[in-house]
This record gives structure tokens, sequence and C-alpha cells, in this order.
């Protein structure tokens, strides 16, 4: 089975640690994995921004790399909604891409939807000694449905202990450049949910989205919290060899 | 535009950083959160105990006022017809403006110096309590959180709680001043005295205005009839003592039968405040009878367009299914950041960031499409499965198509979105930019400061890694 991994933008710039993490996890689960080269961004900064020219473009660009693999996985539910749910729209009137979007569509899962649905992995790589509470990142709840394939992964990983906090499902406030046009806004939303992973008084708070991790994990740090733990789930579940 | 030069939506970006760190306001609003979220969740659960499932009901509710949209001048021709056979009269309003000459028209026929006036929120996008006001008839509001928010001069900040954003201490303080006694402590345990209060000075201007003025949560076609859904009573009040009653309400308010409006009702009060059914359920029908206890001598239909008609067959068509319950702002994260003021119209929250722009001009509210996380909370509440973070995103994609987006913010999209597209620029690019973001990290590998987005260092520290990409690792890897 070969699967490509698209590792996303913000994890490339941002925290590497989170692509090797989901190679080790896909490799664990006998996948062949393939980085493809080309990759850079989605688009969807283009298309959040409301310029459909531009996110075509990086959409036509995204599935000619993408397009020849079994599977395409992103440790990202943001990235997958674009993959999955915008591209197959936005190219909709295309009669040369409408159907290549669909079709990659169809074969582009969320990380930990694709070990826990189509691979239904019974075993995870790691270990993690603590309690973790998950956030559960608007657009994999609320447009993918990822919601208990996290939790199962985190159930079978040795030492691992959900501590579930208060409003799980509540919006971080990244947003994109919402979280840089509208800081103080987003600044007070994030507050609530340093307040809730405060009160769940886990050992690491674990995400899907690295744009929210950073998001909480900038915000918990100015607010003077310097032991909480902010986790990718992929590094919770591969353990944390480190890059 | 009528409605554009009162709006103050160009303003939301002030607006928002202030009331952010407004500190009162910010209490009213912790507050107020939980108890909406938590009401709505208790009555969408309870709706098994009916043997009801809510997503079968919102697919009804959805149908029910597609189908009215559909056919809107065929359903407000029955409704115009019927409504006249039952003895009221019925008006149009294009506009703003034309509410108020026609509400002032009425008040001169029938000598009216006080109107009493129950929730609308129409007659605020008419400003129809300054235009009385200034034709010399009183305005008197008696839903109890108009009340508040009229004593205070100011305008509602939500659409079902008019007065969210006021903690009890301000209540306290405007009723002293109004009702002429000295200011007492309260709690939230003396709301039943106040309210009495309230009641007991409302009272007289009930027994004394001339003329009632209400809304209406729905018009039934096929009855003629206006349905006014409160918690009050004041309604009842308001559109049954006077001798005229004036419902003036938007065109799209419209369904078309009796049976349509119990469906919908089953997820009006549950979406709104979370209760199985509102306190008051009131149809209006006609005029007093003879025979009848009470009821208007005179009832009058102002039908209001104001902008509705434009958006009919548009892309923003599903907006008009909007059945005013109030859920989306309440599971808004941002507008429980900042309250309703900010968004500088008559609706606040993401309803009212999609109807701002549309009733008062796209070029007039350029911040309110882009005011959202676009987590869709709100698009998963609403009872009419309104596409709300779709809509925002068609606004956003009108505003780059109309050229109303700064210069700076797309040229700054252009450049980003041409290197995207060139990998091996790309590549060498972001190897740079990771260097450069680890050069500028303190010790704990966090960014405090950071020049090239400052928004994002205001609130929060920016963790970056250890100065090389993962394309690069992971090439140097293999
Ligand atoms: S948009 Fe939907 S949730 Fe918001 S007020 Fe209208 S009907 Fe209610």
């Amino acid at each position: 089975m070969r699967v490509a991994l698209y590792v996303t933008c913000l994890v490339d710039l941002m925290r590497p640690s989170v692509g090797f993490a989901s190679l080790r996890l896909l490799e664990a689960a006998g996948c062949e994995v393939i980085v493809p080269e080309a990759q850079t961004c989605c688009g969807q900064p283009a298309w959040s921004a409301g310029d459909r020219d531009l996110a075509s473009d990086l959409a036509r660009k995204a599935i000619a790399e993408l397009e020849g693999y079994d599977y395409v996985v992103i440790p990202s539910g943001s990235c997958t909604d674009q993959i999955c749910n915008v591209y197959p729209q936005l190219l909709s009137g295309d009669s040369l891409w409408g159907g290549r979007a669909q079709r990659l569509a169809e074969r582009t899962y969320e990380l930990t939807t694709f070990l826990a649905d189509v691979l239904k992995v019974s075993t995870v790589p790691s270990e993690f000694d603590g309690s973790v509470t998950y956030h559960d990142s608007c657009k994999g709840l609320r447009t993918l449905g990822i919601k208990q394939q996290p939790r199962e992964l985190l159930l079978r990983t040795p030492g691992a202990a959900i501590k579930e906090m208060a409003d799980c499902e509540e919006c971080c406030g990244f947003g994109g450049a919402f979280s840089v046009n509208f800081s103080e806004v987003s600044t007070r939303i994030v507050d609530r949910k340093c307040d809730s992973i405060a009160e769940a008084a886990a050992d690491a708070v674990v995400g899907g989205d690295l744009g929210c991790l950073l998001n909480i994990e900038g915000r918990l740090r100015r607010r003077g919290d310097e032991t909480t733990r902010v986790l990718h789930i992929a590094e919770v579940l591969a353990g944390g060899e480190e890059s | 535009m009528s409605a554009a030069k009162h709006s103050q939506a160009m303003h939301f970006h002030a607006r928002a950083g202030e009331n952010v760190r407004n500190p009162v306001l910010q209490r009213a609003l912790q507050k107020a959160k939980p108890l909406f979220v938590g009401k709505r969740a208790k009555g969408i659960a309870a709706l098994a105990d009916d043997g009801l499932e809510f997503e079968m009901l919102r697919t009804a509710c959805e149908g029910i006022r597609n189908r009215t949209l559909a056919d809107l001048d065929v359903w407000l021709d029955i409704f115009e017809e019927r409504a006249i056979t039952s003895g009221a009269e019925v008006l149009w309003a294009r506009d703003g403006e034309e509410v108020g000459r026609l509400v002032v028209d009425i008040a001169r026929r029938y000598g009216v110096t006080k109107a009493t006036k129950s929730k609308s929120m129409l007659s605020e996008e008419a400003h129809l309590n300054e235009v009385l006001a200034k034709a010399g008839v009183r305005p008197v509001e008696t839903d109890l959180g108009e009340y508040i928010v009229q004593l205070a001069g100011e305008t509602p900040s939500h659409i079902i709680a008019p007065a969210v954003h006021k903690t009890i201490e301000e209540i306290e303080a405007l009723f002293a001043k109004e009702h002429g006694r000295p200011v007492e402590t309260r709690t939230s345990a003396d709301i039943p005295d106040m309210t009495r209060e309230a009641r007991e000075v409302l009272r007289q201007h009930f027994l004394s205005a001339e003329m009632g003025i209400s809304g209406a949560n729905f018009l039934i076609a096929e009855t003629g009839t206006a349905a006014l859904v409160t918690n009050e009573g004041n309604g009842r009040m308001v559109t049954t003592l006077p001798k005229v009653h004036v419902v003036v309400t938007g065109i799209e308010k419209i369904v078309p039968t009796l049976e349509d409006f119990a469906t919908l009702m089953r997820l009006l009060p549950r979406s709104a405040t979370g209760q199985t059914i509102s306190n008051y359920v009131s149809l209006l029908t006609g005029t007093k009878q003879p025979g009848d206890q009470d009821g208007p001598e005179k009832t009058v239909f102002i039908l209001v367009d104001n902008g509705r008609a434009n958006l009919l067959g548009s892309p923003y068509q599903d907006m008009l299914r909007c059945i005013r319950c109030g859920a989306c702002m309440n599971h808004c994260p941002v507008y429980f950041s900042l309250g309703g003021h900010a968004y500088g119209w008559v609706y606040p929250g993401p309803m009212g960031s999609v109807l701002t722009p549309l009733y008062t001009g796209i070029e007039n509210a350029l911040d309110l499409p882009h005011a959202s996380t676009g987590c869709n909370q709100c698009g998963s509440v609403c009872p009419v499965r309104i596409p709300l973070p779709k809509l925002m995103h068609q606004l956003r994609e009108e505003q780059v198509e109309r050229h109303l987006r700064p210069w700076s913010e797309r040229l700054a999209l252009k450049a980003w979105a041409w290197v995207a597209g060139q990998p091996v620029l790309y590549r060498w690019l972001t190897r740079r930019a990771v260097r450069y973001l680890n050069w500028l990290a303190d010790d704990a590998g966090r960014i405090r400061i950071f020049g090239l987005a400052p928004g994002w260092t205001a609130g929060r520290d920016l963790p970056v890694a250890s100065g090389r990409t993962f394309h690069e690792l992971y090439k140097a890897r293999k």
C-alpha cells in the first residue's frame, strides 16, 4: 500500500517532529510511505482570504503531485478538509480537474482517521507516561467527524490516561489569519481554552492540528504555564524519538 | 442605501478591541454564555422524550423555509388577502425610512401620543423609536431587556436577550434613576423583585398607550395570522390593550400553514432558550370582533423588504431561512468575546456578519465576514441549517472580486501563493525563514515579539522548532 504523506506547510516550518512522527506511525502500520517532494501548501490561506484563483492554482498543483498514490494522509484536519471538501467544490466547474479533485478527495485521510478507521490499527508504537486532555479542532470535528478516532488511539497507548477538559469542542480561537488580524479577540478566545486546560490539570494537551496547538501553547506560555506539554497526537502515538 | 448611514460596522475592529478590554462587559458575557449553551443542549436532548430527533426536525424546518422562499410572492399574496378578510390592513415598506413614515402616519390618524412596543428587530432596522420621538409619539419598550436598553439609551446587543451585555449593577443603577429611588445592592436573587418593579411602571404605560407595536416571529399565510413567541407576557398587553396594533415585520417571516408553524415551533424555543415551548405563544388574527373580550380596533401589518427581496435567487438566499433564534450567536466564540454592539448594526454574531453586509452594503462592513475563526459552531446549531461560514466565505470572495481588500493584503497573498507554486524556490526560502525564526527565539525556543506578525505575539508566544524544515531534515536523513 503506497501512502503519500502530506506534512502540511505549518509542520514543515514550525514543528518537523510531527511529520516524522506521522511517518513512523504509518510505517509501523505497514505502509510504504512516500513524501512527495514538490509539496508546499494546500492553499487554504488563499481560499480563506476569498481568493478563488490563487486557491485553485495551488489546488491543481497539489492534486497533480498527490494523485498517484493509494492514499494521501495528512496530520491535520484543516488541510484534509481543504483537499476533501474544498478542492472538489473549487474545481467543480473545471471539466479536467473537477473529476481529479473528486478522486483525490476520496483517497485522502486525516492521520488518526486513517489509522483508526482505514488501517484499524490495534497497537501504537509508543508509550506515554502521563495524562492527556484532547482538544477537538473545529474543522476535523465538525466537517470530518473526527472525535472518537484520536481517543481510541490514545486508549491503545500504554501509560496515557485521558482526562477530558470541559468544552473540549470549543474553538481555540486560531482561525488562521484571524489569529493575527483579530489578535485581541483571538487571545480572548484562547484564554477560555487555556482555562479549561488548566482545570483539566493533565500533563499534556493534545490535538490534531498544529495551528491550534501553536495558538494554545503560545498562550499557555505567555500566561506563565511552563509545564503543561502541548503535543500533536502523532507525537504522542509515535513516541518521543527526536527528529 | 438608507441602512448604511446608521451602520457602524466599519468600526468593528476598533470596537472589538475596546470590548475585549472592557472588564464589566466581559463579566456579563462570561456569565451568559454557559447558560445559553447549556439550556439549548438540554432542550435539544429533551426532543428524544417526545420521540423526536434533531436532524430530522431540522430537515423539516429547512424544507418549510425553502418551500416558502421558493414562492414567496404567492404566500405573501395569500397572507395579504386573508389578513384583509379578517379585518386587518396590510401595508408594504421598501426600507426602514418607509416603515417610519407609515407608522407615524398611522399614529397621526389615530391621535397617538404614546406607543408601547414589544420586541421587534425590524423596528431597530427602521430606527423607529427615534422617528416616533421626533414625531411627538413616546415609544415605550416593554420587553424587560428592551426596557433596560432603552433606559440606557443603547441598542440591543443580542436578538433575543437585548440587555445581555449589562451586569445587574448597571441595571440597578438605571432602575434607581428612572424609578426615582436610591441604589441598592443587588444579587441575582433580586431579579424577580427588579422585574416586578419594572412591571409596575410598565403597567401604567400599557393602560395609557393608544398604539401597540410588535414584531412577528412568523406570519401564517393560510389564516392571515401573526404569531408572537414571547416569555414575558408583555407581547399580549402590547397587542391587545391599545386600540391600534401595528405589526412590523420582514417579508421573509411568512410560513404557509399553521401546521408548518407548529413544526418550526418545535425548534425555535429550544434553539433560543432551551424551552420546549415559550411561556406565551399568541396567534393574532384581524381585529376585535363583536363579542371578543379584548383586542385592537385596528390592526395594521407593515411588511418590510429593506434588502430582503434582493437575496431571493442570489447565492445568499439561504440566509432568508433565518428564524431569529439566536443560537448562532450563543455558540459563537467571537460573539461572546466582544458582545453584540461591536458588530455595528442591528444583527450581531454570525447571522449579523452575513446580514449586515447584505443589507447595508458589502463595502460598508468589510471586517464582518472575516470576523470568524471558521469553527462552524454556528452552522452546526442553526435549526434551519443555514451554512453561515459558507455565506461568510462567499462574502469574502465577493470582496476580493470587487477589489475591496487592502492592496497590502492582496500583494502579500499573491507573492506567497506564487512562491508556494515554485517548490525549489519555496524550499530555499523556507529554509532561510526557519533559521531566521530560530535566531529570533529565546533559549526556551520561543519568540516573544515578532515584527512580521505582531498580532500573534501581542497575546501569545510563538513556539519555534530547531531551525530546520521538515523537508530539509527528511532529505538529509535519506
Ligand atoms: S442564523 Fe440560524 S441560528 Fe442564527 S438566528 Fe437565524 S435561525 Fe437562529
